[in-house]
């Protein structure tokens, strides 16, 4: 018993760390579940070595991943968008500057072309041949343009990829890449080459075929026209990074050319055109047309401008023309309506509209008429119809029409009469109007004489109201006689004291009738009054008709006569 | 789509070309043939419904004035023989090509097709020598390019046996 406890306590104080790591050790051998740290400590380091061994690695996880790219796609967008908005931004940016570049290139030249006479001579040639203008445009125009690309495998032939521009005519592009092989490797043999000496290039017609040779595959442009230098850089840029990008896929080509879809953007990059009629000379034509379209725009502005305002000023005149009421204007296209209410005796519209610069058959005005009871209306309504002669003047006062001056006591009494009935008078005013009748007129002016000084044939200043009052008289004569339908005759008779002799005292009393025949003659009488084209006719007359045959006076003899309508009255 | 390259091999007028005509897609003339020696033609096959497009590579008949260029043996993936059962030397050729191919790019899968079964009475190619050829592990076929027979088996064969080798030996250039 002692020495069964004696080994045992020695073996404890002899191993006690190494039994308890005994002991550790064992439970974690009896318990077979892996524990994660565990795990996460190698998994890195295991994906690693099982993808350098096969694509095991990449097929499990594929659809975990797809599944869970689809579930952050539906959960948070947002993050998608922001993780790939860096990449997809530019990409589209390029996109649509391209789209449009090629859309202002296409406008630019079917532009030249449409107006030059080269233009004219490709549109018969295109209606000649049957091809579409387009068509015969660019031909014409293209300096080069990279109609195929293909990436043909070197020691297969087999086509990888291919690419071509729009509209193109395509062959079957694979036959076509064995034919290409089958005739570099023909080239070669005929003339002993070596490996290292390919087929660069070859022409047929207008295309140009290039070829740039890789280790694995090699890219051929067939290009139509005169390619520069530069694009042959392109070739050679492009397919250096197609065979670093697709190493892996060209080395273990095994005739799946789906591997290679990723090479499009490269190959579409190789499909250049260029053609003969650059931005520069294309933009003035642009510009031109800019312009002539913006001034056009200004003008039609301009012009739209004016022909509102004219319009609207217009609308000013006609609100503020008495006997005008316009209840409903408008315009459009060009055209202009008018409706609304006018008094006869208004302004004409049409003037209104000439005034205002509006051509008159632009505007189709339909008016109704009524009266105006503006005052000045009313004023000229009363003229119209009272035929007032130009000794009256009236004066429209509110509703009252005020008449002053004189007139024939006939008129007075018919205005009188009639003066109610004017629309928009009521009442008639006719106190400061004094009435004359033509025997009174006839007997003041027969009866009135003009003194002169001894010899003397000039008026003096004595006798100027004699005369004045001759002339009013003969003024309301005039009227009253015109009025009643005849005309006034007015002889002047001269006439000299009896001293001197006779032959002088004729000359004499002629000079004094002259006199005052000329005063007559410079005031204004009314159309109905004769005055004598001479003085010889009445002188004979004279000792005869004069009531003073021994006076140094003037004297009148003013007569009443129908009036003639063949001669009508004659002014001197 | 899988695409392998095939060349089409055998002696001069075996009817290689008229064998095969009506059911490729041929866009070249066949005057290419005497000018460059091949000319270059689509076959499309489908087996275990995959399809398949056989670049077939149509090389100018060899006889004593013209020899197959090699150059275009290279990135084959298979090659089909054709011999003509009324001419015994075409078999002799057809040998030798086979010799060539495998000196030049290995041993691929291939096909024989016996051409002109439509004059079987005229054949100098008999029984015993096609079941020796089949005994050398030879897929031998019998066809008439007149009566349009034996090609399309021919074709679905070889697609077969591309489809299950192993990818074509590189050679170096």
């Amino acid at each position: 018993m002692s020495v069964e406890e004696d080994w045992a306590q020695l073996r404890t104080l002899l191993l006690a760390p190494e039994q308890t790591q005994l002991d550790e050790l064992r439970v974690r051998l009896d318990n077979r579940s892996v524990e994660p740290r565990d795990v996460s400590r190698v998994l890195p380091e295991a994906f690693a070595i099982r993808g350098e061994g096969d694509q095991q690695m990449s097929t499990v996880l594929t659809p975990y991943v797809e599944n869970g790219f689809v579930a952050t796609v539906r959960k948070s967008p947002q993050t998608i968008v922001d993780a790939i908005a860096p990449i997809m931004g530019p990409a589209i940016r390029q996109a649509i500057t391209r789209a449009l570049q090629s859309m202002t290139e296409a406008f630019n030249h079917s532009l030249d072309e449409s107006l030059s006479l080269r233009g004219f001579q490709w549109r018969l040639e295109a209606w000649r041949t049957g091809r579409p203008f387009a068509e015969v445009v660019l031909l014409h125009r293209l300096r080069y343009r990279v109609d195929q690309v293909f990436l043909i495998h070197r020691d297969t032939g087999l086509l990888l990829h291919h690419v071509a521009a729009a509209g193109v005519v395509i062959q079957d592009q694979h036959v076509l890449s064995g034919m290409l092989t089958a005739i570099q490797d023909y080239v070669r043999d005929s003339f002993g080459a070596t490996q290292d000496q390919t087929l660069n290039q070859f022409q047929v017609g207008e295309w140009t075929v290039w070829i740039e040779q890789g280790s694995r595959a090699y890219l051929a442009g067939v290009i139509r026209g005169s390619p520069p230098a530069s694009l042959r850089e392109k070739f050679r840029d492009v397919l250096d990074r197609i065979h670093a990008e697709q190493a892996d896929a060209l080395e273990s080509f095994d005739g799946d050319a789906a591997l290679f879809q990723p090479v499009q953007p490269h190959l579409e990059d190789c499909l250049q055109a260029h053609y003969e009629s650059g931005q520069s000379r294309n933009a003035p034509k642009l510009w031109i047309l800019g312009g002539t379209v913006l001034l056009a725009c200004c003008w039609w502005g301009w012009t739209a401008y004016q022909a509102q305002a004219r319009w609207t000023h217009l609308l000013m005149q006609l609100k503020t023309e008495p006997g005008i009421l316009v209840t409903n204007a408008y315009s459009t296209w060009g055209k202009h309506y008018l409706e609304g209410l006018r008094d006869p005796l208004s302004k004409d519209p049409s003037s209104l509209i000439r005034e205002a610069g509006i051509h008159e058959s632009t505007v189709t005005a339909s008016w109704a008429s009524y009266y105006g009871l503006d005052p000045h209306l009313i004023l000229r309504r009363a003229q119209v119809m009272l035929k007032p002669p130009s000794t009256v003047q009236f004066r429209v006062d509110g509703d009252t029409l005020v008449a002053t001056g004189s007139a024939s006591s006939e008129w007075v009494i018919e205005t009188r009469r009639l003066a109610s009935f004017v629309p928009g008078i009521v009442r008639y005013n006719g106190e400061g109007l004094v009435a004359v009748s033509i025997p009174d007129l006839l007997n003041q002016i027969n009866h009135a004489a003009i003194h002169f000084s001894l010899g003397s044939a000039t008026v003096e200043p004595s006798e100027h109201s004699s005369l004045n009052a001759v002339l009013v008289a003969l003024r309301d004569l005039d009227q009253a006689v015109a009025q009643s339908g005849q005309r006034l005759r007015l002889e002047v008779l001269g006439s000299a004291d009896g001293t001197g002799s006779a032959t002088l005292n004729l000359q004499l009393s002629k000079q004094r009738a002259e006199a005052v025949l000329e005063i007559l003659r410079g005031e204004h009488l009314g159309a109905s009054t004769m005055l004598p084209s001479g003085i010889g006719e009445v002188l004979d007359k004279r000792v005869a008709l004069t009531k003073y045959p021994a006076q140094r006076i003037v004297t009148f003899r003013a007569t009443i006569e129908p009036l003639d309508p063949q001669s009508g009255p004659a002014r001197p | 789509m899988m695409q392998k390259k095939v060349c089409l091999l055998g002696g001069f007028a075996v009817g290689k070309t008229s064998l095969v005509r009506r059911y490729v897609t041929n866009v070249f003339s066949e005057h290419y043939q005497t000018t460059i020696g091949v000319t270059v033609e689509k076959k499309m096959v489908t087996v275990d419904r995959q399809d398949m497009m056989l670049m077939l590579w149509d090389l100018y008949g060899e006889d004593e004035f013209q020899h197959v260029r090699e150059s275009y043996l290279r990135g084959s993936s298979g090659y089909i023989l054709v011999l003509d059962g009324t001419r015994k030397a075409t078999l002799d050729t057809a040998r030798l090509l086979q010799q060539t191919v495998v000196r030049t790019v290995g041993p691929l899968p291939f096909v024989a097709i016996i051409n002109k079964s439509d004059l079987r009475s005229e054949w100098e190619i008999d029984q015993s020598v096609i079941d020796q050829l089949r005994e050398q592990g030879w897929p031998v076929f019998l066809g008439s390019a007149k009566l349009g027979q034996g090609v399309d088996e021919l074709f679905a064969r070889l697609a077969e046996m591309l489809l299950s080798a192993a990818p074509p030996p590189r050679v170096s250039r």
